[in-house]
């Protein structure tokens, strides 16, 4: 009876779902990977050659791309390392007992919830280079020599973008670094204070290693989230000026615009080989709890 | 005591400067969508010289299509995350159930979705081989780029059900269809209350997907509004700023009654994983 308890279950559910992820998800992964050695105009299948290596070589050989790439991981990283100091610094605040601490929670996430190209929008203002409120700031607090123009700049502009990238998501990685250091014990800490530990010693040896599972989460999500960029770069700048934020998603999104398709493939598949390289760990990490529960 | 008091007001006061960086750019784009042209191109946080609410709004809404975008986000929206909770909770709860070699390396699979991101020319040619149209395509590839995760969350649960309920449920008679949606799908509530917040959010805001697929003014959704209206308008700030306001209005609302949910909700997978 229990032997063939499994074989009651029919998978008979599970196939819309599994149709859709196929048609959708799996065929276009392979797909992709087999467009990529492919020369195509448009979408006119007869137009279609093998092309060995050639969209690859051509992605490399576009200065373009070459930035691109350089972009993306500048993006990633810069981001990531402000959002979780930012965002590590105010879940330890937050984790105080204060007078306003809920209402300050709902305004550090309020960005979160705000669509990309509203922000991005919000943010072309704020940068504007003569009437821009930032440049507004520093020139009224006597820092005019630090006013910039924030997007036009081409050496400037990646950071900007960036800024606004940590400015949107540095209260979501608040809370999910908040949500695990609730999970700490209070023991942990009043067992500490008899010992006489300060405020430091807590945070180094209690608070940041209980924290870490969460801390690895947001982490990862962080540097994902940083390489997909797309959406904020294309509401903002458009790769701009010149190709001074071009990244990985805007070269696909210029691929696909012009019937590019393959080299459009190979970006993506780039793209995917570095997050899977990165994200691999983790997904494993994933997965083996998966199987353990 | 009396130390620890002053730190936490020192405390406060810093939060809150901090705070003024997210509040203040959202009170300069409130301001500034209630001027005239001239001084609303001038971008700053003081009060208008002369309001000009109903006039800025009312041109606005002519001219952004900002009612269609609404209503095409919400039909959109409710398809998808309807779609979504349906789907994905069955499939995690077939596959979780099986405990087969076979349904262990489907539900890995659909995992790996989490990581790897939508590829999402060739989808662009499955989608026109398949001769879907514009709106079909975009619904369908934002349920597949969102199901991965709700898979995953779903899974995380069902796990936690025990099996005795489906053993009494067998015995009473029940089919397999039966005992999912008349007895399992019940219990997972507070599960699909997380996913509908995170997916709800996710569509909504889409950007990235939508893009490639929606393409005339029909089908926009609000980002997309808001994407070409500041294309035409450019140097209408006034009214870029109305536009920006009231696309980003009816989330904001909901974020504001619901906010305890969506942001335990949002960072539920981040927080669990």
């Amino acid at each position: 009876m229990k032997k063939n308890g499994i074989n009651r279950y029919s998978y008979s559910l599970a196939v819309p779902g599994l149709l859709l992820y196929i048609l959708f998800f799996i065929i276009p992964a392979i797909g992709g990977l087999a467009l990529s050695f492919i020369k195509i105009l448009g979408f006119n299948i007869s137009s279609a050659r093998f092309g060995g290596i050639q969209n690859y070589l051509d992605v490399f050989s576009q200065p373009n791309m070459r930035g691109a790439i350089f972009n993306s991981f500048i993006f990633a990283v810069v981001t990531t390392v402000f959002k979780m100091l930012i965002g590590l610094t105010l879940a330890v605040a937050l984790n105080k007992k204060l007078a306003f601490t809920n209402a300050l929670r709902t305004i550090f996430f309020l960005p979160a919830v705000i669509n990309t190209v509203a922000v991005g929008l919000i943010f072309s203002s704020l940068m504007h280079p003569a009437n821009g409120l930032i440049n507004g700031f520093l020139k009224a607090v006597g820092l005019g020599t630090l006013a910039q123009s924030w997007l036009v700049d081409t050496h400037l502009a990646i950071f900007s973008v960036c800024a606004i990238e940590i400015w949107k998501w540095s209260g979501f990685t608040m809370v999910i670094l908040l949500s695990g250091m609730q999970t700490i014990g209070r023991e942990y800490y009043e067992a500490a204070e008899i010992d006489g530990a300060g405020g430091w010693t807590k945070f180094r040896y209690i608070t940041f290693p209980l924290l870490l599972p969460a801390f690895n989460n947001a982490l990862i999500l962080n540097i994902i989230g940083g390489l997909k960029v797309f959406d904020l770069i294309q509401a903002t700048t458009q790769g701009g000026p010149g190709s001074a934020t071009e990244v990985f998603g805007t070269i696909i999104f210029k691929s696909f615009g012009s019937g590019r398709l393959g080299e459009g493939c190979a970006a993506s598949i780039l793209l995917a080989l570095i997050i899977a390289a990165i994200a691999m760990p983790t997904y494993k990490y994933i997965a083996d709890r998966e199987v353990e529960m | 005591m009396r130390k620890q008091k002053i730190v936490n007001g020192v405390i406060s006061i810093i939060l809150w400067l901090c705070a003024l960086v997210i509040l203040i750019p959202i009170f300069m784009v409130v301001i500034n969508s209630f001027k005239n042209r001239k001084e609303a191109a001038m971008m700053n946080i003081q009060l208008p010289g002369s309001w000009h609410i109903i006039e800025n709004y009312s041109q606005m809404m002519k001219e952004g299509g900002i009612l269609r975008g609404f209503i095409n986000s919400t039909v959109i929206t409710v398809i998808c995350v309807f779609l979504l909770i349906v789907l994905c909770s069955a499939m995690a709860f077939v596959l979780q159930r099986k405990k087969t070699w076979f349904s262990k390396t489907v539900n890995m699979i659909v995992i790996f979705g989490l990581v790897l991101p939508v590829q999402i020319i060739p989808t662009y040619f499955v989608c026109n081989f398949l001769h879907l149209s514009h709106e079909i395509a975009a619904i369908l590839v934002l349920v597949v780029a969102n199901m991965s995760f709700t898979v995953f969350l779903y899974t995380g649960f069902i796990k936690s059900i025990p099996l005795e309920i489906d053993e009494s449920a067998w015995l009473d008679g029940a089919n397999h269809t039966q005992l999912f949606f008349q007895i399992l799908f019940p219990l997972l509530q507070p599960v699909t209350i997380t996913a509908i917040i995170i997916n709800f959010m996710a569509v909504w805001n889409d950007f990235g997907i939508s893009i490639y697929f929606l393409n005339s003014a029909r089908n926009y959704t609000l980002p997309l509004t808001v994407y070409n209206f500041f294309g035409n308008h450019s140097s209408d700030w006034q009214l870029v700023f109305a536009n920006v306001v009231l696309s980003t209005l009816p989330v904001a609302v909901v974020y504001l009654i619901l906010q305890k949910y969506i942001i335990s909700g949002m960072t539920a997978g981040a927080v669990k994983g």
